[in-house]
């Protein structure tokens, strides 16, 4: 077959899908403090700024700085706080749903199956709609309980698809092996099923925590005021105007998934090996 | 199935269940009885029935002027045609891919596959900020070109249409390339050679071998672009201008600036209805081509 | 006098397949397996054989019937209660686990110290030949190995009766059949009663005390080996205990013990049979390997010759017609040609007579 037109076509894709995130790694670097976008030698000082620890900024710009660093490092906490609870508790109804799913036989089977994936595939500004005006209604205040929640409904369908994946691929004769060879069905969970089930649950867990960290548009309907997370924090930043921080902060955001995707991935192919 | 099994599964399927039904069914049936209410004057809603928050999307405004003027359904059209864009170009641009990375030994394959999914795990937002400088008039994209001397004036791509298409197909890509490469990749190979064998060009083969064989890669990618595609506003708020209004935008400003529910209400339900159509109809044409094959 | 070690009556179990027509699996099955049998259940896939063991181990429920193990009733217990193992097809090893912790399980789910623990797993894997691979893990075992460890994780418990799911299945033929020997070895060692389910003929007939040979949910017949393959009772079991030649006849006479036999084709053939009607329709059983080139017997014609090394097949038309006959020589001094006439001499007490319709 004709492969070197293929090669150059793929490999021009794989530039556009990295180029853009490149373009923000070199100007978070650009020291040009008027336009970002002209090439003026290298600089840290944006990812100083980001963290309140220049003082030698004109004052103008500066009052920006004071005050937005402190907002992001909240928001920052808000995301860690939310993805951490969501992750928590997506897992253990994903998990006890792909569970029963995999092992029992019943009546609506098939109900339970499809149902627990429409979350995902529901768009999300609809859900994200949807629990707003269920919030407001139900009289409960938008805040990270209220993010927590509704962050849950959707992620639980993903961490159940991971999981199920798992199972499905377990040979049900351990199971039925440690049964035949005493274990009562709670230790048979916890020394046959759990341990084999690690590496689904760890992934699964995993993506959760990133769909989280990373979610706008549903956080974006159901966040109040004072609950801002990380990627509503960025939104507003942009809409409000390209600063240079902005590349800096981008950046460190894009190591840090990197980080974790590298993180999961690994662990993804240990567990094959397994 | 014996009494302790039973209480098993009730004890594992009874949290997930209330949750989702609480938290996600019932939020889904309050946007169906708010798509029928009465918008109240100053934002609230009146608890009487009202069909003209759909009346509105169609063309008519309301009851009283009933004239025609269907500049709501003109942004739903452009939603969609958007969104079909979408789909277009992402399977345009990762189906050679998709069938370049599974032709690669089992080491690199990894890597690509890696480097696709990668770009998933970074902020959406931030991957979205990245083409708002890449478009920007002194932006990279111009500078180069301006550079080498293809163009002379700077693009003015930012805050049109297409810019919200570059937006959604870069944030779309890995949605589309990993359904048609696990199609692709289980792809009987000698069923190719095969066909080439047999006197077909390879564009033949392409045709009508390995095309009609993906297609439910192709179905599960397409549908899969689409819905998350087709009611988005973050795209069009960040790259879009007044001209690159989208449904998604539209629901946004009727919840968070207009402050009419019912009729963002109304517009919701229609996002979904599509969207349940499009599930309907390809899982199943999907299913019955996957079954052929 | 003892009871039996297990006892099955009338057991049943039907499933729903997913077109929603019930289907019996277990179609009133009575059986008994006395203390230290080697009893295997025999039949083609879907006869009941691997539900009738899963009933046994506890992972299936009867719906109708008794299981006892030495006189309880163990249908109410779940698996885990009973005092029986099993050893699986893919074998179930747990992966996350060292092999001497596979062994072990048994012990250690039952809260047995880790010193005598240590001890149990040290002997079983010596009674299987693998007392120096405690610390791998299953995956760095090769098949044959992998089957000897589920063996001792099967026995380290001392369990009153050892099921065994088709374990040599997933085996190449040479190592299967010198596990088929090493298995009658290690039950005739422990005098552990087992059950043995397969699909193998040869597996059956070479380790079993007693053949039960299933079909549709029943059994039908049971019984040692070699009675199995030498008055099977019905053409079910005739043809599914190895290659067999089922001859359509009616009983012309009998004249002491001797039943003179009238083939569709009209030749006579003799059998040593008691109790046969004259008139009555037969159907008469002759294994391939009972018969030979001879001086007098069943003439025909030599229509294909198939050379399979230790073994020569041949296809005979019997004169006067009446289907074709399989023969199976073992030492061909000559090999006859395609065409050729022959006559085949066998051995009368080796000729088994069947009811017609059986």
């Amino acid at each position: 077959m004709r492969r070197l037109p293929l090669t150059v076509f793929s490999l021009i894709f794989f530039a556009f899908l990295y180029l853009p995130l490149a373009v923000i790694v070199g100007y978070s670097f650009n020291a040009n403090p008027v336009n970002m976008l002209v090439w003026e030698g290298f600089t840290l000082d944006w990812y100083r700024g980001l963290f309140g620890l220049d003082r030698s900024f004109d004052p103008q710009s500066r009052t920006v700085y004071v005050e937005s660093t402190p907002q992001m490092l909240a928001a920052l906490r808000n995301s860690l706080i939310v993805a951490v609870s969501t992750t928590c508790i997506a897992t253990v109804l994903g998990t006890t749903a792909a569970l029963a799913l995999n092992r029992y036989r019943f009546r609506g089977k098939a109900l339970w199956s499809g149902g627990l994936m429409v979350p995902m595939m529901m768009p999300d500004i609809v859900l994200g709609i949807g629990l707003l005006i269920f919030f407001t209604s139900a009289g409960m205040r938008l805040s990270l309980l209220t993010i927590i929640i509704g962050q849950c409904t959707f992620l639980t369908s993903y961490v159940f698809i991971v999981v199920q994946a798992r199972l499905a691929g377990l040979d049900p004769a351990l199971e039925e092996a440690s049964a035949d060879l005493g274990a009562s069905d709670w230790v048979t969970f916890r020394k046959v099923t759990l341990p084999q089930l690690a590496p689904g649950l760890l992934g699964g867990a995993l993506l959760a925590f990133i769909i989280s960290m990373d979610d706008l548009v549903i956080t974006y309907f159901i966040s109040g005021s004072g609950s801002q997370t990380l990627p509503i924090y960025i939104f507003g930043m942009i809409r409000r105007g390209v600063k240079p921080e902005i590349n800096a902060l981008a950046t460190l955001i894009i190591l840090a998934s990197v980080l974790i995707a590298g993180l999961g991935l690994w662990l993804r192919a240990r567990g094959d090996r397994k | 199935m014996t009494h302790r099994q039973r209480v098993q599964l009730f004890l594992l399927l009874t949290p997930v269940t209330v949750f989702l039904g609480v938290f996600f069914l019932i939020p889904l049936g309050t946007i169906a009885v708010y798509s029928l209410l009465t918008p109240g004057l100053y934002g609230g809603v009146e608890w009487s029935f009202y069909h003209w928050n759909y009346g509105r999307i169609f063309g008519w405004a309301d009851g009283i002027t009933e004239v025609f003027e269907p500049v709501y359904l003109h942004i739903l059209l452009r939603s969609l045609g958007l969104a079909a864009a979408t789909v277009a170009i992402c399977l345009v641009l990762c189906y050679p891919v998709a069938f370049w990375v599974a032709g690669l030994a089992p080491r690199w394959r990894m890597l690509f596959l890696f480097l696709i999914t990668l770009p998933f795990f970074a902020s959406l937002i931030v991957r979205l900020y990245a083409w708002l400088l890449l478009l920007k008039p002194s932006g990279l994209l111009n500078t180069v070109l301006m550079g080498l001397g293809v163009i002379t004036e700077p693009l003015d791509i930012l805050y049109t249409p297409v810019a919200v298409i570059l937006g959604m197909v870069y944030i779309f890509l890995p949605f589309m390339f990993l359904p048609l490469f696990a199609s692709i990749d289980t792809l009987d190979r000698s069923l190719i050679e095969a066909s080439g064998d047999l006197g077909a060009r390879p564009v033949q083969t392409l045709l009508k071998v390995v095309l009609p064989m993906t297609v439910p890669g192709i179905v599960a990618g397409g549908v899969i672009v689409f819905i998350p595609a087709v009611g988005n506003f973050i795209v069009p708020d960040v790259l879009g201008g007044a001209k690159g209004l989208m449904t998604g935008n539209l629901i946004e400003q009727q919840f968070l600036s207009s402050r009419n529910w019912p009729f963002g209400s109304a517009l919701a339900m229609v996002i979904m209805a599509l969207v349940l159509g499009v599930l309907l109809v390809f899982s199943n044409r999907a299913r019955r081509a996957g079954g052929r094959t | 006098m003892p009871g039996p070690l297990l006892e099955i009556r009338a057991a049943r179990r039907s499933f729903t397949t997913p077109e929603g027509r019930d289907f019996a699996a277990l179609d009133g099955i009575d059986l008994r397996v006395e203390d230290g049998e080697f009893v295997t259940l025999l039949g083609p896939s879907g006869c009941g054989k691997t539900t009738l063991l899963r009933a046994i181990a506890g992972f299936e429920q009867i719906d109708d019937g008794v299981i006892r193990l030495d006189g309880a009733d163990i249908g109410p217990l779940p698996p885990h209660r009973r005092p029986v193992n099993t050893v699986f097809q893919s074998y179930a090893l747990f992966p996350h686990m060292s092999v001497a912790r596979n062994v072990g399980y048994a012990l250690e789910v039952r809260g047995v110290a880790r010193k005598s623990r240590e001890a149990a797993v040290t002997e079983a894997l010596a009674k299987v030949g693998l007392a120096q691979f405690g610390a791998r893990r299953p995956a760095q075992l090769s098949g044959g190995q992998r089957q000897r460890v589920a063996l001792a994780r099967a026995i380290v418990a001392q369990p009153r009766l050892l099921l065994l799911d088709e374990p040599l299945s997933a085996l190449d033929r040479n190592l299967r059949q010198q596990m088929q020997i090493e298995l009658k070895d290690l039950q005739n060692r422990l005098g552990i009663a087992f059950v043995f389910v397969t699909h193998d003929q040869e597996e059956a007939l070479t380790m079993s005390d007693r053949i039960v040979v299933m079909r549709a949910g029943r059994i039908e017949q049971a019984g040692p080996p070699r009675e199995i393959f030498r008055a099977p009772k019905s053409r079910f079991v005739a043809e599914f205990i190895g290659e067999t030649n089922l001859l359509p006849a009616v009983v012309r006479a009998t004249v002491g013990g001797m039943a003179e036999l009238s083939l569709e084709g009209g030749q006579v053939l003799h059998a040593r049979a008691d109790s046969l009607r004259p008139g009555a329709k037969v159907v008469a059983v002759l294994r391939p390997t009972d018969l030979a080139p001879a001086e007098q017997g069943l003439a025909g014609i030599v229509r294909r010759v198939i050379y399979l090394g230790a073994d020569l097949h041949l296809r005979v038309e019997p004169e006067g017609g009446g289907g074709e006959i399989g023969v199976i020589l073992r030492d061909a001094g000559r090999v006859p040609a395609q065409g050729e006439r022959i006559v085949l001499g066998y051995d009368p007490a080796r000729v088994h007579v069947m009811e017609a319709g059986a």
